[in-house]
């Protein structure tokens, strides 16, 4: 599944490439994501992300492994994890791209995911309208953020 | 395999809800099974207490002046032989007739079917166009839930956790009043589902009040009014000229979403096939 998300951010992008390296408050912007830990700065870290689609619950502990990164510009990472109750395994390929100028930056997600397991019983289409929900979420609250504190 | 759990036998909906309030998310009513166990099976759920409500007599249909009065567990077997029912509301009959399998129906209960959810179901989008009401319980006090308010997403209702779905109240049609649903899917489960309510007028020159819902396709059943406002008050060679747009105002209505049985513009277009159809038969039942 992939998913695209762009958000134009009135912030420098120092202050969104500042943010986007908080973790705790990066993290704190996505719905269902808690017990973010940094393993090594800048390249590892970890996070349980829990979901619900009416009674079915899933929770994903799940590794976080930064790819590439180029300051100010573009970040790639790689997330994956496994509900083992569910035996479900969850594989996100992250890109987040910066761009702009002055006190603007346009900040853009692109992610593959990947759900298998028991959980895709709920259908293809139902997983992807949640993560689609998830991310736009997501997106939405790191702009929020970022525009409040200015 | 399923996992060790304590069945509750509560003796009334008073005790069924309070049993609900007490365990929370740990315990979930049990009506045909026919879902859930499936679920539990998988082990895509878990709870500790199910709570039985099969012995709370909620298997009576009734009728009451111009309302038919379904009980939250009778199955789709039960309305799909029921005599009342077929004179009454006799789209109802035909779509239960063909829900699922036969082992589905004998076990299935109408309340189930509306509380699990399922997005690829077929009675919530009828009764949403034939203007059901949903009463749910809770100890001493009962409210009512439009159909077409009852359903907020794929497995997500109004109902509250310590809330019992007790009864289906659904108006009988009037006079020159036409009801059909019409549903499209490979197997078992529907992938796009139309329901149309219409009264005709002037011996069926024009088109009075009409309700159309549409379901499967997306997340949840919709009532589509927009569609509607196209259709009514038209005289009927209007309202025929109007259904390829009320079919792509259903069609977007429905959120279709993209997967195995189709694509999302698939099943808008078959939304508008289905539309078309039903009210043509609607309209020849009036």
């Amino acid at each position: 599944m992939q998913f695209q998300k762009d958000v134009e951010i009135r912030a420098p992008r120092e202050k969104v490439w500042n943010f986007i390296w908080d973790v705790d408050r990066f993290i704190s912007c996505l719905p269902g994501c808690k017990d973010a830990k940094t393993i090594e700065a800048g390249k590892r870290y970890s996070a349980t992300m829990v979901e619900k689609v009416g009674p079915f619950k899933v929770e994903f502990p799940t590794t976080i492994e930064v790819l590439e990164t180029e300051k100010l510009t573009r970040i790639k990472a790689q997330a994956a994890g496994t509900d083992n109750k569910i035996s479900s395994r969850l594989k996100v390929e992250l890109d987040v791209n910066l761009t702009g100028e002055g006190e603007t930056t346009f900040l853009s997600f692109v992610a593959g995911v990947d759900i298998v397991g028991k959980l895709a019983v709920l259908g293809h289409g139902i997983i992807k309208r949640k993560a689609d929900q998830v991310l736009e979420e997501f997106t939405q609250a790191v702009k929020q953020r970022l525009e409040g504190d200015s | 395999m399923l996992k060790r759990f304590r069945l509750e036998e509560p003796e009334s909906t008073n005790e069924a809800c309070e049993l609900l309030a007490r365990f929370g998310e740990s315990a979930k009513v049990y009506a045909g099974g026919t879902e859930l166990l499936l679920a539990m099976k998988e082990g895509l759920v878990d709870y500790e207490r199910l709570v039985n409500i099969k012995k709370l007599g909620l298997n009576q249909i009734k009728r009451d002046n111009g309302t038919i009065h379904i009980g939250a567990l009778c199955t789709h077997r039960q309305l799909e032989t029921a005599p009342d029912l077929q004179r009454a509301l006799p789209a109802l009959v035909k779509l239960e007739r063909n829900v699922a399998n036969v082992r589905v129906r004998q076990a299935g209960t109408l309340g189930g079917n509306l509380c699990f959810a399922e997005p690829h179901a077929d009675p919530g989008t009828l009764l949403i166009a034939l203007g059901a009401k949903i009463i749910a319980e809770k100890g001493a006090s009962k409210r009512e839930i439009a159909a077409e308010d009852f359903f907020v997403d794929a497995y997500e209702t109004q109902l509250a956790a310590d809330e019992l779905l007790t009864e289906i109240h659904v108006p009988v049609p009037p006079a020159h009043c036409g009801v059909e649903y019409l549903k499209f899917g490979y197997l078992e489960r529907p992938s796009v589902g139309v329901a149309i309510a219409l009264t005709a007028r002037d011996g069926k020159k024009s088109v009075g009040d009409i309700k159309i819902a549409v379901g499967c396709a997306g997340p949840a059943p919709k009532r589509v009014a927009e569609a509607e406002a196209l259709l009514r008050g038209k005289s009927t060679e209007e309202a025929i000229r109007s259904l390829p747009r009320a079919g792509e105002l259903a069609g977007r209505a429905a959120q279709a979403i993209s997967d195995l049985h189709g694509s999302q513009e698939y099943k808008e277009h078959i939304v508008g096939v289905l539309l078309k159809r039903a009210f043509q038969s609607a309209l020849s039942q009036c």
